[in-house]
């Protein structure tokens, strides 16, 4: 189903709230990525279609920007922040954990069973409650390696229930 | 514009307000390296190259005042405390700019330094090598070792096809994006972008096809090193190995300059050289992909005459020998002559000649006779653009009026240079009745009903009288003269009902024709569409006229019509209407075909591959000559089928749209030393005065004369073009002063100093071979009187949809053999709006019976979203068959899904 069938409503709101249409390109981006899991060339070519934007322009912008994903991710893309003060309160152990328990690594590969990407991301702003980690652009903070696996099987049981995701943070509360 | 005075280098100079740093020192004769920088294209400060010192005279904050140092002189600041990028830095009074201090040498060394780690050195086996900014400014401002480790070089899969013409090698790229900024700003094609970020930024094309843009080979040019190259010429030779030969492309009445790169006998690319009255330093793709078919292996090389159904080679006395008996065995009225609109000027003066003098027939044209001609037009003869017409030079005060024309598909080139016009701050009409690119770039976009152009135009002249929009000066000059059928038409079409049907607002026609009255310069370009109905021409040239807009340069009309020498055929009189017995239209000759016409003679032109009708009357002719360079279509019909010499391999003159007449040059030996097209014709007219030596003044002749020899009947003794070209130059109206010596004549083009080939190498050629000359309209001389005449606009016919036939870049037509374009080349099919393909229930690519009152064919549908209910589109490419459904300007006919 393409997207207009599916977020008509969305879509033209959105549309509705820019004085140009190209003005909506990250939020429809967000949108497609959400429904089709990932980027796909034939999701970026609808919205530019749905935009009116050359196809190369919007490619411009998946480019540029590091959460626009144009391979399969998981349910949930898991970013652990690396950066200084989180690895002096336990990312790297975090990351270890995480790795471990996931069986991967954290260079933005995803299970098996399709339900966690693994990244590693650069400083996000909330150091005062380091080490942090990012679930679907969800801040979970003092996240230690020992709550690892529990935070693993909370977003396990959430994405069983049948819970919106958005790989895109749209359902991020933060 | 006032000047203001700088200091560059120690070299004090003027330079116009508003001129950055870079330009203001090559007019000091100071060369600052640039790689992102280039004169047609807005300043981006990408590549940091051009790092220059700039002081400016320090200024008090309080006061306000210049402050003064104890030598009197101002004291100068560092902008900025820092270097500047020279592209991005407007001059202002007093700056003084250091481009050679050590502290510039240091951050050039520098930037170079960064610029190659990552560059990989494959100079040896890159196109670009020998012709590249990038190995030039390295020699001159770069380091001559690197720092950086060898091994850390990035390496990227080389090279990537960007589409199917433009190669992409990553590794070479430097990310200046003068490619990118050539397709957004000039072409207005949005198909080239960066992708990803960062050490992995690249150029991307992601456009259906990729790189979808008629200039996209004008990005290799301008790529200052060798990440862009052209499939079609890429690894064929190595640049300094090349002789370059000045040509001009016939593809498209544009009549762009450029350059046949030849290795010994063999065309190894084709690149633009500079004009700035024609192409700037610029060329179409077809201009450059399209000359291929010259090179082909299955051109022909000996004349054919068919025996008993079979063509066998002959000699070319006997060919020769042949024609001349059979064509003068008719009376002057029973043969006729089609000459194509690619032949060069000498060719058409000669076929002309042959057929009025030797023959004594006007059975001229240089249309291939199908329904879909485009009837008569010289109205630019008149009231064309002035000598002296410079479409570069304007912008700001100047009006241009496009109408029934999609410039890009029709000439190429007029898409960058009106849309440049535009830019500038030109103001640009484009009037069209379905969507074309070119008014995506106008200031005022006009789509008026399908079909109501004439209606649009003849509200113009109402508007001229009723908005007092007349030029004074012209109306007091008493040179203007109105017909009765002039008054007629104008008490017949009320302004508003001429509005009316248009389907626009009155005050869109008002401000239009005054936005073009009050203009210092009008230029009003009209195309195909236009063409079709000869109301239009006459109510643009009265519309032209009247608001003063004639016999001067860069105001009037431009006519763009089928053929790269349209005009020529014109001008040299390949048309039945030249002289005072009007001769047989080409589609008079195939209605006449065996009954009035009995033989044909068809040079340079394909009527049998697109009109059916024309295919008939080939078979019910006596006797029919075909000259081309390949067996097409229309040479199986031929009794006698003459090869011919390519335009690259042979010289002569083209006249543009623009009514500029250009010289090219022979490039290449032709195969099996085939003759011109107007040797030929010299051939056969000089047999045939020695059968009938009344035809001409009479001369003795020495027995068994050969062609070519001076002793040949008088008049018919050119032993070079050259010699035709005084011919022409003796008896053409207007191109007296277009001898060849004169057309050689240089000058100076955008602003190109000696030696920048450090910078702008490999982008196009100087131009040293001569930027021809202009022809000047009948109406520049104060005592010709302006017959103005106007027509009832083509009533539009009454049926359920109404087709339009629209012109095509990408045709399929000969000129596609060998080239890389052929994968661009469209089969038939017809436009339709998205209501009538829904009312019909067919989808893209469905096919549909088009049937009107002339016949039917079948062909698949293609959707456009911008046309409107009750119009369908079909575009003149090859296979469409045209001719079998045409009625007029407008035919009506019933679609139904096949």
């Amino acid at each position: 189903m393409a997207l207009r069938d599916i977020h008509g409503a969305e879509i033209d709101t959105l549309l509705a709230r820019y004085a140009q249409r190209r003005s909506a390109v990250l939020p429809l981006l967000y949108i497609a990525q959400d429904t089709y899991g990932h980027l796909t060339d034939d999701a970026v070519r609808e919205v530019a279609e749905i935009i009116g934007m050359p196809a190369t322009d919007v490619f411009e912008v998946v480019g540029f920007y590091s959460l626009y994903y144009t391979k399969p991710m998981g349910k949930w893309v898991l970013q652990v922040c690396d950066d200084v003060p989180c690895c002096f309160c336990g990312a790297e152990e975090l990351i270890t954990a995480l790795e471990q328990a996931l069986g991967l690594r954290a260079h933005g590969e995803t299970t098996r069973d399709g339900m966690f990407t693994l990244e590693r991301v650069k400083c996000v702003a909330a150091c005062n409650k380091a080490p942090v980690l990012q679930a679907n652009l969800d801040y979970i903070y003092n996240l230690t390696a020992d709550k690892a696996d529990e935070l693993l099987n909370e977003l396990r049981r959430r994405a069983d229930s049948g819970e919106q995701l958005s790989v895109s943070g749209r359902a991020a509360t933060v | 514009m006032p000047d203001v005075s700088v200091t560059i280098d120690g070299t004090q100079i003027n330079v116009p307000v508003g001129t950055n740093v870079v330009d203001a020192a090559r007019l000091a004769g100071v060369a600052v390296p640039v790689f992102c920088y280039h004169p047609k294209m807005k300043p981006v400060g990408m590549c940091r190259m051009c790092l220059v010192e700039v002081y400016t005279p320090k200024v008090d904050p309080a006061t306000r005042q210049v402050v003064m140092g104890e030598d009197g002189k101002p004291v100068l600041a560092l902008m900025m405390n820092k270097l500047q990028t020279g592209c991005t830095t407007p001059i202002s009074e007093g700056m003084v700019v250091n481009t050679a201090s050590d502290r510039v040498k240091f951050a050039q060394k520098g930037v170079l330094e960064f610029l190659l780690t990552s560059h990989p050195l494959d100079c040896p086996v890159c196109d670009k090598g020998g012709e590249c900014p990038l190995q030039n400014l390295t020699m001159q401002w770069g380091p001559d070792s690197s720092r950086f480790d060898y091994e850390d070089k990035i390496h990227f899969e080389k090279p990537i096809p960007l589409g199917d013409l433009i190669l992409l090698d990553r590794e070479r790229c430097i990310l200046c994006s003068r490619c990118v900024r050539f397709e957004d700003e000039l072409a207005d094609d949005n198909v080239l972008g960066f992708g990803s970020r960062g050490r992995s930024w690249e150029i991307i094309s992601k456009s259906t096809p990729a790189f979808d843009s008629k200039f996209s080979g004008n990005t290799t040019d301008i790529c200052p090193v060798g990440a862009l190259t052209s499939s079609d010429f890429r690894f064929k030779a190595r640049v300094w190995e090349l002789k370059s030969t000045p040509s001009v492309c016939n593809l498209c009445p544009v009549g762009c300059n450029t350059s046949l790169d030849m290795r010994y006998n063999e065309l190894m690319r084709v690149m633009p050289r500079e004009n700035d009255a024609v192409n700037e330093i610029w060329v179409c793709d077809k201009g450059r992909y399209g000359h291929r078919y010259a090179v082909q292996e299955n051109r022909l090389t000996t004349p054919l005459i068919k025996r008993n159904g079979e063509f066998v080679s002959a000699t070319w006395e006997q060919a020769y020998s042949l024609i001349a008996e059979r064509l003068g065995s008719y009376s002057g009225a029973q043969v006729a002559g089609l000459a194509g609109p690619k032949l060069p000027n000498e060719d058409l003066f000669s076929f002309a000649r042959l057929f009025r003098e030797n023959l004594g027939s006007n059975n001229l044209d240089h249309r291939p006779g199908s329904p879909a001609d485009l009837p008569l037009d010289d109205l630019p003869r008149t009231y064309g653009v002035g000598k002296g017409t410079n479409l570069m030079t304007l912008g700001k005060g100047t009006a241009v009026l496009v109408i029934g024309a999609d410039p890009e598909e029709e000439a190429p080139l007029y898409q960058l240079r009106l849309r440049a016009i535009a830019q500038r701050g030109g103001d640009l009409t484009v009037v069209s009745g379905y969507p074309t690119k070119l008014e995506r770039s106008a200031t005022r976009k006009v789509r008026v009903k399908p079909g109501t152009e004439a209606q649009f135009a003849l509200a113009l002249v109402q508007a001229v009288a009723a908005e007092k929009l007349a030029s004074e000066e012209v109306l007091g000059s008493g040179r203007l003269k109105f017909s009765d059928e002039y008054r007629r038409v104008l008490a017949a079409h009320k302004f508003d009902d001429l509005v009316a049907a248009t389907g626009l607002a009155r005050e869109v026609v008002i401000t239009t024709a005054k936005a073009f009255a009050s203009a210092e310069h009008g230029i009003i370009v009209y195309g195909r569409s236009a063409a079709a109905d000869p109301a239009i021409p006459q109510a643009l040239a009265a519309f032209a006229a009247l608001t003063g807009k004639l016999g001067k340069a860069n105001s009037g009309l431009i006519a763009l019509r089928p053929g790269g020498n349209f005009r020529g055929a014109l001008d040299m009189g390949v048309r039945p209407d030249a002289a005072g017995q009007p001769g047989l239209s080409a589609q008079q000759v195939w209605q006449q075909a065996g009954t009035g016409v009995k033989a044909v003679y068809i040079a340079a032109l394909n009527p049998a591959a697109e009109n059916p009708a024309a295919a008939q009357a080939l078979q019910k002719l006596d006797f029919v000559v075909v000259q081309d360079l390949f067996l097409t279509e229309t040479a199986q019909y031929a009794d006698v089928v003459l090869p011919a010499a390519a335009v690259i391999e042979r010289e002569g003159t083209f006249t543009n749209a623009e009514r500029r007449e250009q010289r090219f040059r022979q490039a290449r030996q032709a195969p099996a030393n085939l003759p011109a097209d107007w040797q030929s014709f010299q051939a056969v007219a000089q047999l045939l005065a020695e059968r009938a030596p009344v035809a001409v003044a009479a001369r003795t002749l020495k027995k068994g004369a050969k062609v070519f020899t001076p002793e040949a009947p008088q008049g018919w003794t050119a032993m070079l073009t050259s010699d035709v070209n005084d011919m022409v130059t003796r008896s053409v109206s207007g191109y007296n002063a277009a001898s060849y010596s004169a057309l050689s004549t240089s000058r100076g083009a955008w602003g190109r100093q000696p030696n920048e080939a450090v910078y702008y190498d490999g982008t196009s050629y100087e131009n040293t071979e001569g930027v021809g000359i202009q022809i000047a309209a009948s109406a520049e001389d104060s005592r010709t009187t302006l017959q103005l005449n106007l027509s009832a606009p083509a009533l539009r016919p009454v049926g359920e949809l109404v087709l339009l036939p629209v012109a095509r870049a990408y045709d399929g037509g000969d000129w596609v053999r060998g080239s890389k374009l052929s994968a661009r080349q469209v089969p038939a099919h017809i436009i339709m709006s998205v209501a009538d393909t829904a009312r019909l229930d067919v989808g893209i690519g469905e096919l549909v019976t088009v049937s009107s009152a002339a016949g039917s064919i079948t062909l698949p549908v293609q959707i456009e979203t911008g046309l409107d209910l009750g119009v369908a589109l079909l575009p003149e490419v090859r296979g469409s068959t045209l001719g079998a459904l045409l009625t007029g300007a407008q035919t009506a006919i019933t679609v139904v899904k096949a």
